[in-house]
């Protein structure tokens, strides 16, 4: 009983302070009053039409985008190659891959800081996109090395003595099994890019600028309202998501 | 692709040859290992040669981390705020992942439920909700009016609000990191125990306690690291004059212009990171901290 008090606590401990943007959002104040003096649709009427917000909403969506596509092309063969094979300096490669995971990103962030300005891609929508799929492979990795190391692979065996030849077995039996795998890798891969702040921070600069980069310049300079709009309209989006994935998975307990 | 594949399906000790199937490796693994050795490797060392030649070739950025008192202080409290994080937010979640994992039905589906959210909820959006709360017209303000506290204290911009905003944004990498363990723990053992007349608190402490330390050395772990280096929520919530790690290379860069510092300090925060994780990884190997 002890343990569902405190377990009770500390989920509010979790949850109460992302509920409380939902107010903020619809106040009339200019500063960051809460409760709110007064309600109105005002700063959703800023966000939608105010190209200073729209422009990061969209780099964010393109950027995430890019970024998924293209780790996910480096990150489906390599784990086949990862699961199915053995080789030497298998450890270094493991390595290798985990690094973005292990580097911590403001240090990445620097790094890429040096870099991109010497290549000439800081301050791009590439620039970016590039430095995120290289901090998603990890992400991805792990979830889709996971789905192919719980592959069955007598599958594809029953396949080929069935006369199917090696394309028709992965096409009609490798990818339908694997695609729930891969579409969570994709999406974690995705998301990793669309909330990451620190290197889109320090290499966005004033051509790339991301929604979480928008937001960090938003607190740290203007008290702008419009933040708490944004903030809203996130938490409603991560809600709505784990709420489907909740409801599409019954009891299986993989939200996160 | 495919035709690679198809020597899988082969039994091993058939007609494909070892030096075959390590080169299929290979190519399989080729474009993302040179893509982050040119893309991710490359920067990362551009850090470490920028640290010792920027402006001139020397050792002398290090020597000043480790001698002047106000760098050492940024380290220490570095260390110190992270161990601080990581204590809360194993106080804190310890129970949530107990409930979580022992009691079925609505409750631990309730509670994955706002896990999940706060998980996949941004910092930004994160950080911006205790900028609300701990202002100067929060609800905590707000409060101390109600009360006839007089005016509050002063909760912003110091080490208790990063303090409490990094707590609160890791502490669902600490709960899922216990959760994943303590799901794992056989439920015959605590019955074991109950049946040979071991009372509710002494199967917790004799049985269930032992067998998830290996979730709260993970979440620690994780929470640790991750507080080590973390950047947005001290620069915006923290001070500078009890700067961590990250405040101090950001203040170096925009303030200072000063890169090569800033790398050293950057360098000294990596291979803190790294000797973190290879004691780890010698005792559990690193493979398990994000399974």
């Amino acid at each position: 009983m002890l343990a569902v008090i405190l377990a009770a606590l500390g989920a509010l401990f979790l949850l109460a302070p992302i509920l409380v943007v939902v107010p903020m959002s619809f106040s009339t104040a200019i500063s960051f009053a809460f409760p709110p003096p007064g309600y109105w649709l005002g700063y959703y009427a800023k966000y939608f039409t105010s190209e200073e917000w729209l422009e990061p909403t969209l780099n964010s969506f393109v950027i995430a985008f890019g970024a998924m596509t293209l780790t996910m092309l480096l990150v489906v063969p390599a784990a086949f190659g990862y699961v199915r094979y053995r080789f030497r300096g298998k450890s270094l490669v493991n390595l290798l891959i985990m690094a973005p995971l292990i580097v911590p990103h403001v240090v990445s962030a620097l790094g890429y800081y040096g870099f991109l300005g010497r290549v000439r891609l800081a301050g791009t929508l590439p620039g970016v996109m590039v430095a995120h799929a290289m901090l998603a492979v990890p992400v991805a990795f792990l979830v889709i090395s996971a789905t192919l190391k719980g592959f069955d692979q007598n599958l594809e065996k029953a396949a080929m003595s069935s006369g199917a030849g090696p394309f028709r077995t992965f096409l009609y039996v490798t990818v339908p099994v694997l695609r729930p795998g891969m579409l969570v890798g994709a999406l974690f891969a995705f998301l990793s890019s669309f909330n990451e702040a620190v290197v889109a921070i320090f290499i966005g600069g004033r051509g790339a600028v991301t929604l979480p980069k928008k937001m960090y310049e938003s607190i740290r300079l203007e008290s702008d309202p419009v933040i708490a709009v944004v903030s809203t309209l996130l938490v409603s989006v991560v809600v709505l998501g784990v709420l489907i994935s909740m409801f599409l998975r019954g009891r299986s307990a993989h939200v996160a | 692709m495919a035709g690679e594949l198809s020597a899988v399906a082969v039994r091993p000790g058939s007609a494909v040859r070892g030096a075959d199937r390590s080169a299929t490796a290979w190519l399989l693994l080729a474009p993302s290992c040179l893509a982050l050795a040119l893309l991710f490797v490359v920067p990362i060392a551009y850090v470490l040669v920028l640290s010792v030649s920027d402006p001139q070739l020397s050792l002398a950025h290090y020597r000043r981390i480790f001698t002047v008192p106000v760098y050492t202080r940024v380290m220490v409290n570095t260390f110190v705020t992270s161990l601080i994080v990581t204590a809360l937010c194993l106080v804190i979640g310890y129970p949530i992942a107990y409930v979580m994992a022992r009691r079925a039905g609505w409750m631990s589906t309730v509670l994955l439920t706002i896990v999940a959210m706060s998980f996949w909820t941004g910092f930004l959006v994160r950080t911006y909700a205790w900028l609300v709360i701990l202002g100067s017209k929060g609800p905590v303000a707000a409060a101390y009016g109600a009360l006839g506290l007089g005016a509050a204290p002063q909760l912003l911009f110091n080490t208790f609000s990063s303090t409490l905003g990094m707590t609160h944004i890791l502490l669902p990498y600490m709960i899922l990191a216990l959760y994943a363990t303590m799901k794992k723990i056989d439920v015959n053992h605590l019955k074991a125990a109950a049946s040979l007349g071991a009372r509710p608190a002494a199967t917790f402490r004799e049985v269930f306690l032992p067998l998830s330390l290996p979730g709260v050395v993970n979440g620690s772990l994780l929470v640790f690291v991750s507080c080590l280096g973390f950047f947005v929520t001290p620069v915006l919530l923290g001070t500078p004059r009890d700067m961590m790690i990250s405040q101090l290379i950001n203040q170096q860069i925009e303030e200072l212009l000063a890169f090569g510092f800033a790398a050293a300090v950057a360098v000294v925060l990596l291979v803190a990171t790294a000797a973190v994780l290879a004691v780890y990884n010698h005792y559990a190997g690193l493979d398990r901290l994000w399974g």
